[in-house]
């Protein structure tokens, strides 16, 4: 276990130093989800000014997310494959399960940091008129949390086949939008609840973040089974 | 050959239990109220409600649209068991990594695939003379639909890897992963009400039973057909490759 461990942050620490270094995931994530931005401004923009956008808020800024994450993860594990790294992880005596929860780990951690930017943002751009959140504040963070842990998880997997396909990016979104939607539904409908209110906002926020958890346990447990036959193709 | 043999006889015997079903549903089955419909509650749009002497309301015909029961569940229920083989196929091909079971599981997806396409096809028929619209984002619908989706990535994820072991060993992963997120769509969007019809729990008439489980042994004996039949012409054409390689050599 100790050694599992230090192999973990190992792993872990090279993701974060090699962030740290280039900056380029961090970066050009949060350009594109600026720039999603700026997109539903002109979606939002006929819509009058009696339409509320908080009712979609939630959508919104999932499926910022979840394209975003797919944007990211690609970058993610096209380094590992490029500059061979992954093939010296192979060769060294770690487990498999270890590389995947680690790297997972790394793709969990630079979505949240996006998240941590986009969220106020969206809500300086689109939510002054109908103001904040009024259910307690860490609502939207918890379930965000909730929500990513399953995007990286599963998304590590699907990233760590689709860079050795032809088409990379394009059959990661393939893949990933059908397999995220049960996760997207419900963890859109936990952030409305706790973004609008009202009543029975509570039930429906944790009942929402009780299936988020439900699919994150199932969809990591069968990432972490798959992940040796496909890290190691 | 002999397998082919059978697959054909089997092609045959489904394609006329099928289509004594099909006449069965138009002849000998009743009615259907389904669920919480009641009978003078209009909800075949395609053929208005008229008044009647004795029973109140009456459909100006049979409930036209109602036959379509009669192929649409057999056929969606052979995709999901279709599917399930083709995980299982996965499953045994990870865990022996023989190229047979890759084979298989992939012929089998394909099969569901089919299944997958007509179910949909029966189903917007429907959709389209029961709620009046082609589609509806309804969660049954949308599951299904995602399913789907799934099962054409399968085949995206397939074609787009060159490596052949790779190839293998990246569908039979995502057929797991299908298989598993399948039940987990049907079951999350469970806690919104659908309106797509429950029949079985509404209780149903002997008369209809009977065509039902007709069109459904069909479908599976055409199902199972369609598989053996795709898979004959898998080992053939394996064997063209070899004799191929062979004649070089």
């Amino acid at each position: 276990m100790g050694l599992s461990w230090r192999q973990y942050k190992a792993i872990l620490r090279k993701d974060i130093v090699m962030e740290l270094r280039t900056k380029e995931m961090v970066t050009s994530m949060g350009i594109y989800a600026l720039l999603t931005m700026v997109v539903y401004q002109i979606a939002l923009s006929q819509s009058g000014s009696a339409f509320d956008p908080r009712q979609i808020a939630a959508g919104l800024l999932w499926l910022a997310f979840i394209f975003t994450s797919m944007l990211g993860l690609n970058r993610s594990l096209i380094h590992e494959k490029d500059q061979g790294c992954l093939e010296a992880l192979l060769l060294s005596p770690v487990d498999r399960p270890v590389i995947f929860f680690a790297k997972a780990t790394g793709n969990l951690i630079f979505l949240l940091i996006v998240e941590a930017i986009t969220i106020p943002l969206f809500a300086f751009l689109f939510l002054q008129k109908g103001g904040y959140a009024p259910g307690a504040w860490w609502m939207i963070p918890l379930v965000l949390f909730a929500g990513s842990v399953g995007i990286a998880g599963v998304g590590t997997l699907l990233a760590t086949m689709s860079v050795n396909t032809k088409g990379k990016d394009v059959v990661l979104a393939v893949m990933m939008v059908p397999l995220m939607y049960p996760l997207l539904l419900v963890a859109v409908s936990a952030t409305t609840a706790a973004i609008l209110g009202g009543d029975g906002s509570t039930q429906q926020f944790w009942q929402g973040l009780g299936m988020v958890a439900a699919y994150d346990a199932i969809m990591i447990l069968a990432a972490y089974a798959l992940y040796e036959f496909v890290v190691g193709a | 050959m002999r397998q082919l043999k059978i697959a054909i006889v089997l092609l045959l015997i489904g394609g006329v239990l099928t289509t004594a079903a099909f006449f069965m549903a138009f002849y000998t089955a009743e009615m259907q109220s389904f669920g919480t419909v009641t009978f003078e509650e209009q909800i075949d749009t395609a053929y208005p409600l008229v008044g009647s002497n004795d029973a109140g309301y009456q459909y100006g015909r049979a409930w036209f649209s109602q036959k379509i029961f009669y192929f649409h569940v057999p056929v969606a229920e052979a995709s999901f068991l279709i599917l399930m083989i083709a995980a299982y196929f996965a499953v045994r091909f990870l865990m022996t990594r023989r190229r047979e079971y890759d084979t298989k599981s992939r012929i089998a997806m394909e099969t569901s695939l089919i299944f997958v396409v007509l179910t949909m096809i029966t189903g917007v028929l429907w959709t389209k003379a029961s709620w009046n619209v082609w589609w509806e984002w309804e969660p049954r619908l949308t599951t299904y639909f995602i399913m789907m989706l799934m099962m054409i990535a399968y085949f995206v994820l397939r074609n787009s890897t060159e490596d052949e072991e790779r190839r293998a060993l990246y569908g039979a992963v995502f057929a797991i992963l299908t298989a598993i997120n399948a039940p987990i769509s049907f079951m999350i969007t469970r806690v919104i009400p659908s309106s797509h019809p429950v029949v079985f729990q509404s209780g149903m008439a002997t008369s209809n039973l009977l065509p039902f489980i007709i069109a459904q042994i069909g479908m599976l004996m055409i199902g199972f057909a369609v598989y053996t039949m795709r898979m004959s012409e898998e080992r053939l054409s394996e064997r063209v490759e070899v004799a191929k390689e062979e004649l070089e050599a």
